[in-house]
């Protein structure tokens, strides 16, 4: 009950980091670990086998109890993505693929058409298939059928840490949805991870907000605070928000009494 | 001269920013700083790509007034072979660099398309990221780069002014200002992923150019929208033929165009090359640039060789070693990213669907 199920994974904590913009791979790593983070994503095009100095696999898959979401940032299509998870498949051992493909490299928009395409080809290839995703809860019953693990739908763009803007369309992916709904990109602010959780997300992935932060390790511990107490106030049950005034004449007396 | 395109003088297309590149003040220079940074900082992080350039050849069939590689200097000429392509790119590596940029100059009968092909496709061997500063090609040939492993091509238009350019260009295939303005076009038609545009500062007067590539910029992210559009900051440097320009470009206007460029286009790279000095480059870290050059030869079989005699195209201004250069970033709090992409996606867009 109280832990995130990827796959045949699980996971105490409910946060999920992304590695890049970090002002070093230093940085990262005790923001990685300040946040007690269980699963962080990192881009294939930051496996660097060259240049160690310059890696970041390297230095996450020394930290112990750690699972690696390679993702396939860069890719335009689903092609272009599918090789980049089997490539990634190979140098980090791990199933768990988070997909992004964003034709456009200038604002990053997932394309659902090639997202969808990945997906399945993917899913029927064992991974477990994370896929980062306009929120668009008809995309996000299709992706689930086709054995997506989870839906990523973004709260706002990334980078713009503009928060829940799509928090309407999330509500929709969240009631309608069998697998788990994790919010990825846009948001700011450990409170917007919150509302997040509250509304019935099973974690929330976050990166920009904690690498550009004045202090990542702080602000990454500031999130999984966050995160865990959306998911406990969710678990203890909101009290309801006010509904409408009750009318002084009651809209059901022609009713009658009751007998 | 055949018609101009309608976007190189659509002011609409630049209006939002045209205010803000004639001020003059530093009180206003200072407010778009910080908002350049605040742009910088969250849709790229605390980041900054490098590349390095390569130059293959210093052969040139034009006669550009402003570059140490005109046909008209006397400086022997020099081609790099195989051999010596694959040294340096192995002496590039050693470096740690995963980004090159492949220079020649205009096409002639030594340095022509083959050739070039040939050289990408040793780089793509050794590098994930192989971009192309070369002379103005046709679709199918863009399309055999991209298919070889070429990633992105840079090209300046040198100066957005079509009687200016004339001027400046003496002689040669690059006289045709028209085909070199559609030359990013071509390339995006053929395949190549991302295109490098800028004019070559201090040719023409700095607000119209700094508005005519903006314009520039726009047109091309809103007509192929798959393709990365990137824009350098180049300003003239002092090189062998001695061309002094025409218009003085100060730091703080180059400030200026920059932190304007990144306010009205917030996505996109901007790029600073060592033709700047440490100062500047350092000082503009995150405050707009996101890609710059490292460990910059400018003379052709410059990494190998320690002393090259060749003439270079212009004189590095920051000539930090890598390892210095790094270390600046470092103690700015930014991580220099020597790979930043990957083999994985080296497939030529879908020419059909970008256009």
């Amino acid at each position: 009950m109280n832990s995130l199920r990827l796959g045949s994974y699980t996971f105490s904590s409910r946060l999920i980091l992304g590695t890049g913009k970090f002002s070093s791979a230093s940085a990262m790593i005790e923001a990685v670990r300040a946040s007690g983070t269980q699963l962080v994503t990192v881009a294939l095009r930051r496996f660097n086998r060259e240049q160690l100095e310059d890696d970041l696999f390297g230095p996450l898959s020394e930290i112990e109890g750690l699972t690696l979401m390679p993702n396939t940032s860069g890719a335009a299509t689903a092609r272009e993505a599918v090789k980049a998870a089997r490539i990634s498949r190979e140098l980090s051992g791990s199933p768990f693929i988070k997909v992004e493909i964003h034709p456009n490299p200038h604002h990053l928009m997932p394309d659902p058409i090639e997202t969808w395409e990945a997906c399945k080809i993917l899913a029927a290839e064992g991974f477990i298939v994370m896929p980062y995703i306009p929120a668009d809860p008809v995309l996000a019953k299709r992706l689930e059928e086709v054995g997506c693990s989870s839906v990523m739908p973004l709260g706002s763009a990334i980078g713009s840490g503009q928060g829940l803007s799509t928090a309407e369309m999330v509500k929709l992916i969240i009631r309608e949805s069998n697998i788990p709904v994790i919010v990825d990109a846009g948001l700011r602010s450990p409170s917007e991870a919150c509302a997040a959780m509250e509304m019935g997300c099973e974690a929330v992935l976050v990166n920009s907000a904690v690498a550009v932060a004045r202090d990542p390790a702080a602000m990454a511990s500031a999130f999984a605070k966050a995160v865990e107490a959306g998911f406990e106030a969710r678990n203890a049950g909101l009290m309801p928000r006010s509904g409408a005034a009750v009318a002084t004449s009651l809209l059901t007396s022609f009713l009658g009494a009751a007998s | 001269m055949s018609s101009l395109p309608a976007w190189l003088t659509d002011e609409r297309l630049s209006a939002d920013i045209e205010p803000l590149l004639r001020q003059m003040d530093d009180e206003s220079l200072e407010r778009l700083a910080a908002e350049a940074q605040a742009v910088t900082l969250r849709r790229f992080g605390r980041i900054i790509s490098l590349y390095a350039p390569l130059y293959l050849s210093n052969f040139c069939s034009s006669g550009c007034v402003y570059c140490g590689f005109a046909s008209d200097r006397t400086s022997p000429r020099r081609k790099l072979d195989v051999g010596e392509i694959e040294k340096e790119l192995m002496a590039m590596k050693a470096l740690g660099i995963g980004d090159v940029l492949l220079l020649t100059g205009e096409r002639t009968a030594a340095v022509g398309f083959d050739y070039l092909r040939r050289a990408v496709e040793i780089a793509a061997r050794h590098m994930p990221r192989v971009v192309v500063e070369a002379f103005p090609m046709s679709v199918a040939e863009y399309r055999g780069l991209a298919e070889c492993g070429c990633t992105g091509i840079t090209i300046y238009q040198e100066t957005y002014d079509p009687e200016n350019y004339r001027e400046l260009h003496r002689w040669g295939p690059k006289q045709d200002f028209l085909e070199r303005l559609e030359t990013p076009e071509r390339a995006i038609t053929g395949g190549i992923r991302s295109v490098g545009i800028g004019a070559l500062l201090g040719l023409s007067e700095p607000v119209g150019e700094a508005l005519a590539v903006l314009r520039h910029a726009r047109h091309l992210c809103r007509t192929y929208w798959k393709a990365g559009v990137s824009v350098s900051f180049p300003r003239i440097r002092p090189q062998e033929g001695g061309f002094q320009p025409n218009f003085t470009v100060s730091d703080r206007f180059l400030a200026r165009m920059i932190f304007a460029f990144r306010v009205g286009m917030a996505d996109v790279d901007l790029v600073l090359s060592t033709r700047e000095s440490s100062t500047f480059r350092d000082g503009m870290a995150g405050l707009g640039i996101t890609r710059m050059s490292i460990a910059s030869r400018t003379t052709v079989g410059g990494y190998v060789e320690a002393d090259a005699t060749s003439a270079s195209q212009f004189e590095v201004c920051d000539d930090r070693s890598a390892e210095a250069f790094c270390a600046a970033l470092r103690a700015k709090n930014f991580d220099p990213v020597f790979k930043n992409w990957d083999a994985a996606y080296n497939n030529p867009l879908a020419a059909e669907e970008s256009a």
